[in-house]
Formats: C-alpha cells, sequence, structure tokens
C-alpha cells in the first residue's frame, strides 16, 4: 500500500475492535436488561396465575 | 408513624395528588418510542459510518486523495464511539434528573407510587451509565492506551455509576418500606447533585485532558445531526424502557398487596389456611423451616404474626 494512505488509515484497523465492542456491548447491555425485565413480569404473572387458579378452586370448593 | 398511615395521612392532607399509574398517554406512546428508538439510533449508527466526516488525528508526512478530498491526517474511526456515548452520558443524566424528581415528590407526599417511579427511573439511569462507562473506557483503552485514569471527568462519572450502585444496595438493605423509599429518595437527589459536577467538571479543571466537544471548536453540521438523531433515537429507548418497568413493578406491587389482604383477612377469604403454595413456594418453605418470622411495628413491638406469610406492601397499594 502507498505509504502516505498506510499511515493515513494506520488508526483504523487497530482501533476496529474497540469500536466494535463498544457497539456490541451497548445492544447487549440493552438486550440484558430488556430480559430482566421480560422475566421479571413472567414471574409476576406465573403468581397471578396461581393465585387466580387457586382462587377458582375454592370458590368451587365452597359453592 | 405505621407503613401505611404515611400514605394515608398524605392523602388526608393532599387529594388532589395525581398518581403516575400504568396506562394513560405515557404507556401509549411507550410502543412508538420503543419502535421509533430502535429506528433512529439504527440510521444514527448508519450515519456515523457512512455520512459524518471522520476526525482528523495527527498529520501525515504528505496527502492523498480519497474520494474527491485531500486527505492529510490520520483518520480516527475510534471517535466514531462518540455518537452513543455523549447520548447514553445525556440520557443517563436526564433520568438521573426525574428520578430525583420523583424522589422529591414522594418526600413532599410519602406516596408510595412515587418511590416506584423514582426506582424505575435509577433502573434507567444505571442502565445508561453503565453503556456510557463501556463506551467510553473502550474509547480510553484505544486512544490513551489505559483501561483507567484518574481524569476529572472519569473520576465524577465513576463517583456517579458508585451512588446509582449504592441506591440499589440501599434498597436492598432496608425492610420496612417508608424508610427504605425515604432513604432511597434522599440518594437520588444525591446522586442528582453529582449530575452538573460532572458535567461541568472539564470545564472548571482546564488540566482536564476528557475531550470537550465545545473547546475543540464544536461539531461540524454532519456529526451534530448525527448525534441529535441517536440522542432522540436513545431517548426514545429510555422511555419505553421506563414504562416497561414501571409497569411491571407496578403489577408486582399490586400482586403483593392483593396477597397481603388475602393473607390478612382470613374469615372473608377463601384462603383460610393461608395463601396456596404456589403463590411464593420459596417463601413457604422458608416458613416451614424457620417458623413464623416476628415482624417488628415501627415503634418497636412485635406485630401479632399468625406464622402466615406477609408481603411488606401495605394494603393502600391497590388503589
Amino acid at each position: 500500500m502507498n505509504p502516505i494512505l498506510a499511515d493515513i488509515y494506520s488508526t483504523v484497523i487497530p482501533s476496529a475492535p474497540y469500536l466494535i465492542a463498544a457497539y456490541a456491548l451497548i445492544w447487549v447491555a440493552l438486550l440484558v436488561y430488556v430480559v430482566f425485565v421480560v422475566k421479571g413480569i413472567k414471574k409476576t404473572e406465573r403468581q397471578m396465575a396461581a393465585l387466580e387458579a387457586a382462587y377458582e378452586r375454592d370458590s368451587r370448593a365452597t359453592d | 408513624m405505621s407503613r401505611t398511615g404515611g400514605s394515608a395521612m398524605a392523602r388526608s392532607k393532599d387529594k388532589s395528588v395525581k398518581l403516575p399509574d400504568a396506562g394513560g398517554w405515557q404507556d401509549a406512546i411507550a410502543v412508538p418510542a420503543a419502535i421509533a428508538g430502535a429506528i433512529l439510533t439504527t440510521a444514527g449508527f448508519l450515519m456515523a459510518f457512512l455520512w459524518a466526516a471522520p476526525v482528523n488525528g495527527a498529520a501525515v508526512n504528505g496527502f492523498e486523495m480519497i474520494g474527491d478530498t485531500v486527505v492529510t491526517h490520520q483518520q480516527l474511526i475510534s471517535q466514531k464511539i462518540f455518537y452513543f456515548h455523549m447520548p447514553a452520558a445525556i440520557v443517563s443524566f436526564f433520568s438521573l434528573a426525574m428520578a430525583a424528581f420523583y424522589g422529591i415528590r414522594f418526600l413532599m407526599t410519602h406516596e408510595q407510587r412515587f418511590d416506584t417511579c423514582s426506582r424505575a427511573l435509577m433502573e434507567i439511569a444505571l442502565l445508561f451509565v453503565i453503556m456510557t462507562m463501556i463506551t467510553g473506557d473502550l474509547w480510553t483503552r484505544f486512544e490513551w492506551g489505559v483501561w483507567w485514569t484518574w481524569e476529572p471527568r472519569l473520576t465524577t462519572y465513576l463517583i456517579l455509576m458508585l451512588i446509582v450502585i449504592a441506591y440499589f444496595v440501599l434498597r436492598n438493605a432496608v425492610d420496612e418500606p417508608e424508610k427504605r423509599a425515604t432513604f432511597a429518595s434522599v440518594v437520588s437527589i444525591i446522586a442528582l447533585v453529582d449530575v452538573p459536577i460532572c458535567f461541568m467538571v472539564t470545564r472548571m479543571i482546564p488540566s482536564s485532558v476528557h475531550p470537550v466537544v465545545l473547546r475543540e471548536g464544536g461539531m461540524s453540521f454532519d456529526m451534530g445531526v448525527t448525534v441529535l438523531v441517536v440522542l432522540i433515537g436513545m431517548l426514545c429507548l429510555g422511555h419505553a424502557l421506563y414504562r416497561l418497568r414501571f409497569r411491571s413493578l407496578r403489577l408486582r406491587e399490586r400482586l403483593e398487596a392483593l396477597k397481603e389482604i388475602l393473607d390478612e383477612r382470613p374469615m372473608d377469604n377463601p384462603f383460610s389456611g393461608g395463601l396456596p403454595a404456589a403463590v411464593s413456594p420459596v417463601a413457604v418453605h422458608e416458613a416451614r423451616e424457620t417458623g413464623p418470622k416476628t415482624v417488628l411495628r415501627p415503634n418497636g413491638e412485635p406485630r401479632p404474626n399468625k406464622g402466615k406469610i406477609r408481603s411488606e406492601y401495605p394494603t393502600c397499594l391497590l388503589r
């Protein structure tokens, strides 16, 4: 490669891993948080369903 | 003051307090905001690499024509990190400001709902603080050759991150809900105090080596537009995540309040023998292993405990 061009691009390739990692980790952080929140919602929904099922069962038993 | 007494007192004092809740316009715009956030951040990512001109580094010994442009300097591709780094930091500041606002609202009214808002916003703030730290640290590693340096901006932002982490440690350490919310509100306000310090420190300490956009001549039009697009996208994402988390926390609070009501009224409800085991198997197991828990009232007296699992949430949360 032309030495001047090589000098111009000398920081491009060495910085690429840091650049890619920075952008990838941003989306990983976002994704992890969304998964954390959705898991919390699912757990709450399971508890709500268990409560409803128990209420139904006991209501039928008392009738 | 009893756990529910604070809210009851607040209601009698100020019946016009409008409580934030799930639903309403804020939730109505959450899904469009999430879509807009995804589109804008993706557009910003493409603009950063395909449109915004690279920033010049050290001069080279000559020049070359690249495209139609005469290039005489090294091209600092690592600067592209900036397009997501600064917007993430601004969203973290904005979230902290809103968290402190709701913290102040809680201290004024003692309404649990404001504490819930504050907690959700502190989580969003922590998420964006982590994103800022990740991007900043990777840039620091490449440009300065170190993973960390005690530079004023980095140090104040680290302190900010530690305050936000301390907020969650404190929440987990205090059992009594009203006391926990009060302490947490104070910490959210302390975190906000660090925001202007963090923002201004590079201006107050001229020896700071952290890049300052205005000090270095401001942004060109293409850079400015790219940052703006990403910033709007991240604000939209932040709002959507906040509403998702707030709804999740509210749902859990309502469930806990419902469990407590059913548990405390054995004559009126079908669960006269206690809550069904499926509701909380871990808590049931713990109760069987350790026996009834002694729950203290705020005045130190043991609260009557029928050996059932108690929720920590007051019944007023069902409102």
